[in-house]
């Protein structure tokens, strides 16, 4: 998921840039796109946005934080989101995160050493008719239960053998 | 317009701030975020005050409350007495140390036994004035990060904030002296970095750091930057005077 | 042949049952009489049923389809002109299976204008809208009207903000076209945070010209030329949606340069938001649109004056808009007579959590709660008793079970200490703890605040230390005086609407349950066993039938016991995960805790 070590270099930060015209509004856009690409902020990109759009790195910082949907650190292969809206939070999601802190060794907000698996919670993601609901890199499982989610992991981790 | 604080007539222009009205007037509402160079922080909802208008009451603060129309305030009923000790009762327990607590407590005080876990030592109530004095006066190097119950100020990433000038504004501003910054044998530290102090050319009393006169430079190439504290400058001008004087014979 | 693709029913598999539809279509066309055409539309609210499929004409409806069902739906309904009895929804009061689903106790009660399109039209097809009268309300105003007269319609219309707090929407735009000035905006507030709710998701996924008509409308009516929508990231279905629809509304000439041959031009742009449940605050969601974080500012100055770049801006929620299109063509007059003496027309809700019927539904104003919880949710699932109901999202209140007369609009559910709010509907059990309801809010609430103001950051923060305190057996007799005094400092010295409003969850739970409370606090108890450090599951001797499944399902080893008999619960291995309550077939895992056992 890091571009930057991937040989990638800043390039794409670039191409992001010249997408928008140098204006303030387009910030939040700009840092969404490095977030999408990247799985996260780097550094270097925060300095490129800086210098594109002149406004001061602590600006950058204080939006990087202030949002949820941008990270300053990177995330997993597998970034796993339990929703802990009102419906899945009265449908038990807290037991999803214990069972998934218990496999995976990780609290919410954190990654797996290896970098495979990210675990967060998240506000209600609009599926409350299905809850509790885990989302994994944008697929959506319902009605999980404590007890399905170690087949689910496995089933991904298979995938993910599958690939290398 | 015609505005009525607890009971006495004042005269208000429209759209002006009911605090600076009732300050004007001689009437005290208690502040802790605001500064007249730096107004509108709107963050600590101390200046609170009851607005009744068309026979509605409510509560505004009235360091942004603007005057559109003819009022009647209360700046101490019952109500925002009240409310303004719970409030000193919170500020007590997140920033028991901040200077701020000194006139609270003796305005306020004593308080009951707080029921809360008290943040020993912390200072800083976050007000927000730092920032909106580094970003008026300085280079924008310290924001407000995170959000929620989670909010701090702090400079990006946490390390000593590479675009800050060493100005100082963030740490005179602030109201409960939580920013530290020392000044020895010529080295000014804050925000844990150094900067190095230049001399008044008259007296040679330190008045800037040398970032700071770079960064005056830098914004207009064209000007000259004296380096003259308030007292010197005055000083000379005085004397500029006194020798044009001469000059025309008077 | 209509598949539903909401989000609800692509996670519970549609797009599979959509493709199979077509390869067989495909290959099977020959044998099928009339040519069917198989769309992808918008939610159905029934998601608890999905994936949804419709046929029309017969109007037959299909719950949980599979891809594997697909054969037969080709082969028995649509060449043989019979339903596939299985699949069809069994009314859970009868325990019939019926065709329609207008039929249905879900459906039957509801009436539908924001919604009107929605599962009936693909949205990605422009001309689907149009064929169900779309854009006809543009047209309608652009040739026949006056600026003036739009706003006159939607003020007699009696039409007020879906958004949460309720403001006369003709009066807002009457503000904003009395503004001075050559430039002004409208947004859109498309970033629903409320958890439990998704009523915008919907209607953006599965109606998204209602929402640029709706906007084009009001651009006319105050003067702007520009609009932004502003939609969740998260809502990553809806954004694709709104985009595809706001370029194919340029192609035609519905959005752009002289709209519809009218001197009128309105063009808009979608933001994505960030993630900040307070951006749906609107002057946050005007700083993040100028692309800063999201801090409300003081509103003694109305956004209608000076709003999105200081400029007169009219802002309204995603179901707001989608209504105005339907008033300007149907008349003020007939949406007037929906509703009750304040509150007009219709409201979307999300129907969720404890109840059979999840899923989202459109009601008349002044529909009671019982009719809500009961008629159309169909009532509460396993049997178990019903609680109370959570409206308003997270700064909304919960309404216990002795008040489901409670007519449904925004008087009576503020004088019930909740509110409208957006239009969650979170049904809650017995097994609710609504303590622990007021605390997760609170939490919510502690996380979500822009953290700006002092008495909602600090007053959220200790709220949440003294609940976090009750639900972990700490708590004082006197916490609940403390909280009601924090309460009133949040309503009253809070900068912005998300903290004058967060008071609500627990002061309407000390109002209606304040035993609850007493219990945690003086016998350390959770009644509800949610909150683990105030409950401890055993197991009734005369109820275990020695099956032996609680032993086998407990992750802690905690359970032992020989088959045949009665099995214990050895209480210092148990991590109260409460699965052998749930797991249990005879209602033998009891809870009881604290003081009491």
């Amino acid at each position: 998921m890091d571009c930057i070590k991937q040989g990638e270099g800043t390039t794409f930060v670039r191409e992001i840039l010249d997408r928008y015209p140098k204006e303030q509004r387009f910030l939040l856009a700009i840092l969404q796109d490095i977030q999408k690409r990247c799985g996260y902020l780097p550094r270097e990109a925060l300095e490129l946005v800086r210098e594109h759009l002149d406004v001061p790195l602590s600006r950058l910082y204080s939006m990087a934080t202030f949002y949820k949907a941008l990270s300053l650190k990177p995330k997993g292969r597998y970034a796993i989101k339990v929703c802990d809206g009102t419906a899945c939070h009265i449908r038990d999601s807290r037991g999803l995160v214990d069972a998934l802190e218990k496999l995976l060794g990780i609290g919410p907000g954190e990654t797996t050493e290896d970098g495979r698996f990210s675990l967060e919670t998240v506000n209600c993601l609009g599926s409350c008719a299905l809850a509790p609901v885990m989302v994994i890199n944008d697929v959506y499982y319902a009605k999980v239960t404590p007890e399905k989610i170690a087949g689910i992991l496995r089933r991904l981790e298979g995938e993910d053998d599958g690939d290398i | 317009m015609r505005v009525i604080i607890d009971g006495r007539e004042c005269l208000a222009r429209r759209g002006e701030y009911l605090l600076d009205v009732a300050k004007r007037n001689g009437i005290f509402i208690p502040t802790l975020c605001h500064s007249d160079a730096l107004p509108g922080q709107s963050s600590c909802r101390m200046c609170i005050v009851e607005v009744v208008e068309g026979g509605r009451s409510k509560t505004v603060a009235s360091c942004v409350y603007p005057v559109l129309g003819d009022i009647e305030v209360k700046t101490n009923s019952d109500k925002i007495r009240r409310i303004r000790r719970t409030l000193v009762k919170l500020i007590h327990a997140s920033s028991p140390a901040g200077k701020h607590m000194e006139d609270l407590l003796e305005r306020y005080g004593p308080l009951p036994e707080n029921r809360f876990e008290v943040a020993e030592g912390e200072k800083c109530m976050l007000c927000g004035l730092c920032v909106s004095a580094c970003e008026a006066l300085g280079t924008g190097a310290i924001s407000t990060i995170n959000r929620g119950t989670a909010k701090e100020v702090a400079p990006p990433f946490k390390e000593p904030p590479e675009a800050c000038i060493g100005c100082g504004a963030c740490a005179h501003v602030c109201p409960g002296d939580a920013i530290e910054m020392k000044e020895q044998g010529g080295i000014r530290t804050i925000w844990d970095r150094n900067f190095e102090m230049l001399e008044c050319t008259g007296c040679g009393e330190y008045i800037m750091t040398r970032q700071q006169q770079e960064y005056i430079k830098a914004k207009d190439p064209e000007g000259t930057v004296e380096l003259l504290c308030e007292k010197c400058k005055r000083k000379k001008t005085v004397d500029g005077f006194r020798d044009a004087f001469k000059n025309t014979g008077f | 042949m209509l598949v539903c693709c909401g989000t609800g029913c692509l996670a519970n598999g549609s797009h599979g049952v959509y493709r199979e539809f077509e390869k067989m279509l495909k290959y099977a066309d020959h044998s099928v009489k009339v040519k069917a055409v198989t769309k992808a539309t918008g939610c159905n609210g029934l998601c608890e049923m999905g994936p949804i499929v419709k046929i029309l004409p017969d109007d037959i409806f299909y719950c949980r389809v599979k891809a594997s069902d697909v054969e037969d739906i080709v082969r028995e309904t649509l060449a043989g002109g019979r339903p596939v009895e299985r699949l069809l929804y069994t009314d859970p009061a009868t325990g019939k299976r019926v065709k329609s689903h207008r039929e249905t106790d879900f459906y039957k009660n509801q009436q539908k204008i924001a919604l009107r399109n929605i599962g009936e039209i693909d949205p990605a097809n422009i001309d689907d809208y149009i064929q169900r009268g779309g854009y006809r309300a543009l047209a309608k105003a652009l040739d026949k009207m006056s600026a003036g007269e739009v706003i006159d319609e939607i003020e007699k219309s009696g039409i007020r903000g879906r958004g949460g707090a309720g403001f006369p929407t003709g009066r807002k735009w009457r503000h904003c076209a009395g503004a001075n000035g050559a430039t002004k905006y409208i947004v859109c507030n498309g970033d629903e945070g409320d958890p439990g709710a998704f009523m915008d998701r919907s209607i953006m996924e599965g109606d998204p010209h209602s929402i640029i008509e709706g906007m084009a409308i009001g651009a006319y009516a105050v003067g702007a030329r520009k609009g932004y929508i502003y939609i969740r990231d998260e809502y990553s279905l809806a954004l694709k949606s709104m985009s595809r629809a706001i370029e194919q509304a340029k192609e035609r000439g519905y959005l752009g340069d002289s709209i519809m041959g009218s001197s009128h031009s309105f063009d808009m742009d979608i933001v994505r938001g960030g993630g900040a449940f307070v951006c749906g605050e609107s002057s946050a969601l005007i700083a993040s649109i100028e692309g800063r974080i999201g801090e409300p500012r003081a509103k003694y100055i109305h956004a209608t004056q000076r709003g999105l770049w200081d400029k007169p801006t009219v802002l309204n929620n995603v179901e707001t808009w989608a209504n105005v299109p339907v008033i300007i063509d149907r008349g003020s007059g007939w949406f007037n007579s929906i509703g009750t003496g304040k509150s007009k027309g219709t409201k979307v809700f999300s129907l969720v959590g404890k109840v059979q019927n999840t899923g989202l539904i459109e009601v008349p104003m002044g529909i009671s709660l019982g009719k809500i919880i009961f008629d159309i949710g169909g009532g509460i699932p396993g049997g178990k008793a019903f609680k109370a109901v959570q409206t308003g999202g997270p700064s909304g209140g919960c309404i216990p079970g002795s008040m489901m007369d409670l007519e449904v609009d925004f008087e009576s559910l503020g004088s019930a200490g909740s509110m409208m709010g957006s239009g969650g509907m979170i049904v809650m059990d017995e097994d609710t703890c609504m303590v622990e309801v007021a605390r997760y809010y609170t939490k919510f609430l502690a996380e979500e605040s822009c953290g700006k103001c002092l008495p909602c950051r600090e007053g959220l923060r200790r709220m949440l230390d003294i609940l976090n305190d009750i639900c972990e057996g700490r708590g004082h007799k006197e916490d609940m005086d403390t909280l009601l005094e924090i309460c009133e400092a949040l309503r009253e010295a809070s900068l912005c609407a998300l903290g004058k409003t967060a008071p609500n969850p627990v002061e309407t739970t000390l109002r209606y349950f304040r035993e609850e409370y007493l219990e945690h606090i003086q016998d350390k108890r959770c009644r509800a066993g949610v909150c683990p450090d105030l409950t401890e599951y055993y197991i009734d001797e005369s109820l275990c039938r020695g099956c032996g499944l609680c032993a086998k399902n407990c992750p802690a080893g905690a359970i032992t016991g020989q088959p045949g008999s009665a099995y214990i619960i050895n209480h210092d291995l148990c991590t109260k995960c409460g699965r052998c309550r749930r797991v249990c077939k005879f209602g033998a895992v009891g809870i009881g805790g604290g003081a009491v056992v």
